[in-house]
């Protein structure tokens, strides 16, 4: 089994291989002695679209349609945007009736609550301004 | 002190010196990789210019062969990731017509050939790499494990199977040949 193993070995061993074609070697070192040669300065735009080329690269045009969803989106996005605070900003101001019923309403519901305000102004004086050994007997008597 | 490092770009003869020594293996392996003249062309190519462009890679590399085998095997596999799906079906049938072997005058020989081609060419690239650089590159197994970055059991491993799978396609016509040779 195993001479035979050498055997087939042997045989794929002997079996030659295709030659490089002659042109090749005359078209592979003139590009290669062109690689070599120092380019001129490449121009800033040049650099950017080599490094957006290689960047991009394999699919751009994978990359070009993600870029084309994403601006459809954002158009989307832009145009369904709740327009409701220009709305406000345009709306005319209140009239003069409106202003003078919101005063009164106001007032009444100051005169409702200021009593309970004062008090509990009070009781925050009591608490927080004195020491706690008279507030301690404030709270007694 | 800062200490300048010039590196030398390679001189037309260093070039011509390089290809002459290395560009029928790499060829060999290289079309037996992409299945593909064009592409293998291409690859070749690019590794010339790559030495012409970054002389640095050259700096203290003692094995140039397995070194350079290194480079055309990960160009390859880069060529054959870009590649991707699309190709597949393509290099599939071209893995039936692009044979890395000589023609053979011999009708037989030239049929043997061809089954090992075809064969070849249905073995998984990692495999088909190791089974050409054993058997037609000359590579120990270590040097194998060097040039494509595995450990050398991995490499003898990936012989083996290679070798079996080959025998397996071939044995008929194997057994057949020999006993015509009887």
């Amino acid at each position: 089994m195993n001479d035979d193993t050498n055997q087939f070995e042997d045989r794929l061993h002997r079996q030659p291989l295709r030659p490089v074609p002659h042109e090749w070697r005359a078209e592979i070192l003139a590009a290669a002695r062109s690689a070599a040669r120092p380019t001129p300065h490449a121009s800033f735009l040049a650099t950017f679209n080599q490094q957006l080329a290689s960047l991009f690269w394999p699919h751009p045009k994978a990359w070009a349609g993600l870029a084309a969803v994403w601006i459809f989106i954002l158009a989307v996005n832009f145009s369904l945007r709740d327009p409701s605070p220009r709305v406000a900003e345009k709306s005319a101001p209140p009239s003069p009736e409106i202003m003078v019923e919101l005063r009164q309403q106001q007032l009444l519901l100051a005169e409702l609550i200021g009593p309970h305000e004062t008090h509990d102004a009070d009781r925050r004086k009591i608490y927080l301004t004195r020491p706690r050994s008279e507030l301690t007997e404030t709270l007694t008597t | 002190m800062a200490v300048r490092v010039i590196i030398k770009m390679p001189g037309r003869q260093e070039i011509e010196r390089l290809y002459d020594a290395h560009a029928a293996a790499l060829f060999a392996f290289l079309l037996n990789l992409t299945r593909a003249e064009a592409d293998t062309r291409d690859l070749l190519q690019e590794i010339f210019i790559k030495f012409v462009r970054e002389p640095h890679l050259l700096a203290g590399i003692r094995e140039e062969r397995a070194f350079l085998i290194r480079l055309a095997h990960n160009a390859a596999i880069d060529l054959m990731r870009r590649r991707g799906s699309r190709e597949r079906t393509k290099e599939i049938f071209a893995a039936e017509i692009i044979s890395p072997f000589a023609p053979a005058c011999d009708p037989d020989e030239k049929v043997f050939r061809d089954e090992l081609s075809s064969a070849l060419g249905e073995l998984p690239a990692e495999q088909r790499a190791v089974v050409h650089l054993k058997l037609w590159g000359g590579l120990t197994f270590e040097e194998i494990a060097a040039a494509l970055d595995i450990p050398p059991n991995t490499a003898a491993s990936r012989y083996r199977y290679g070798l079996d799978k080959l025998r397996g396609q071939l044995r008929p016509l194997y057994e057949e040949m020999k006993k015509a040779e009887r």
